[in-house]
């Protein structure tokens, strides 16, 4: 089934980042998270993670910060709250579609 | 690439809870790892102390006081460590205001645990057996309640809040009935409810 769905947001609609987005929004405001952490959570790749939340940086929906704990290097990322209000946006579109169309 | 195709409103929904109700329990842990390893070692160590003391001041097996605080004890290491080991996790995964709320809330509990020993030891060599024995469980179960009232606040966590006045009711009827009781209120009521609670926590996950 193919519907059109013009208004939703192209950067969160592909799968992958759609499903970056939802794990970030768990957290609370103020949280980051370990990218390897989230790279373990979500089963993908290192490359394939980075060139999604480039993507998710780019549009301003994700904050990636640069660290170390002791010597080593450690990379956090977060939803920043121009993120997070377009993931509240998108879910309510998906919500509206959903009602409209009589689905679940 | 196969996540990059345009998925439907149904699975997009789906996707969307999946994730998040995956990252809930991958963040935060198993809730029968969390609540039932307490509510083991409180039906232990409390049945352990009921029978030492009995309910009409008669001992319903040979169970010295020290030998059921000593069950009382190493269980509620056992469910202590496991809980640790949470945070620990935790504390590697993320970084915020969330770790810094965790940090100051473990530390509080931590503090509120050494004044109360403190407290206790001060106060137990007045008092007979049973009633320091009352004291100890007493004022330990009290810290619980406080502290899982203000973490349910701290966190917006709601079921941790109303646990917390659930086991500050049950402890309060406990102590006003006597060491006996409270032991068995407390092993069945404290210990079960951790355990029925996790179960269910499971379940809603």
């Amino acid at each position: 089934m193919d519907k059109a769905l013009p208004e939703l947001d192209p950067v969160i609609h592909a799968q992958a980042r759609l499903r970056v987005v939802a794990a970030l929004n768990v957290l609370g405001e103020g949280d980051e998270m370990a990218f390897n952490s989230l790279k373990d959570l979500l089963g993908m790749t290192a490359g394939n993670l980075s060139v999604h939340l480039t993507k998710l940086e780019e549009a301003g929906y994700v904050a990636i910060n640069k660290t170390h704990r002791g010597r080593t290097p450690v990379t956090f990322v977060a939803l920043t709250r121009r993120g997070r209000l377009a993931f509240e946006d998108y879910t309510r579109a998906i919500r509206t579609l959903l009602d409209n169309a009589g689905g679940v | 690439m196969d996540d990059e195709r345009a998925p439907s409103p149904e699975e997009t929904l789906r996707v969307i809870e999946e994730q998040s109700a995956a990252t809930t329990r991958w963040l935060y842990g198993d809730p029968l790892l969390l609540y039932v390893p307490w509510g083991v070692a409180w039906v232990l160590g409390f049945t352990a102390l009921f029978l030492h003391y009995g309910l009409d001041g008669r001992s319903y097996a040979p169970i010295s006081q020290m030998q059921a605080v000593g069950v009382l004890m190493a269980a509620q290491l056992l469910a202590g460590g496991i809980a640790a080991l949470g945070f620990v996790r935790l504390n590697k995964v993320l970084r915020g205001d969330s770790n810094a709320r965790g940090t100051m809330f473990g530390y509080a509990w931590f503090a509120g645990f050494a004044l109360m020993t403190v407290l206790c030891n001060r106060i137990t060599p007045h008092l007979p057996p049973q009633e320091s024995g009352l004291l100890w469980a007493g004022s330990s179960l009290m810290l619980v309640a406080a502290l899982q009232m203000a973490g349910g606040a701290v966190f917006l966590n709601w079921p941790m809040f109303f646990f917390g006045a659930y086991v500050g009711a049950v402890n309060a009827l406990g102590v006003l009935l006597g060491a006996g009781w409270h032991a068995l209120l407390t092993a069945v009521l404290l210990g079960g409810g951790f355990i029925a609670v996790g179960v269910v926590l499971r379940r809603c996950s």
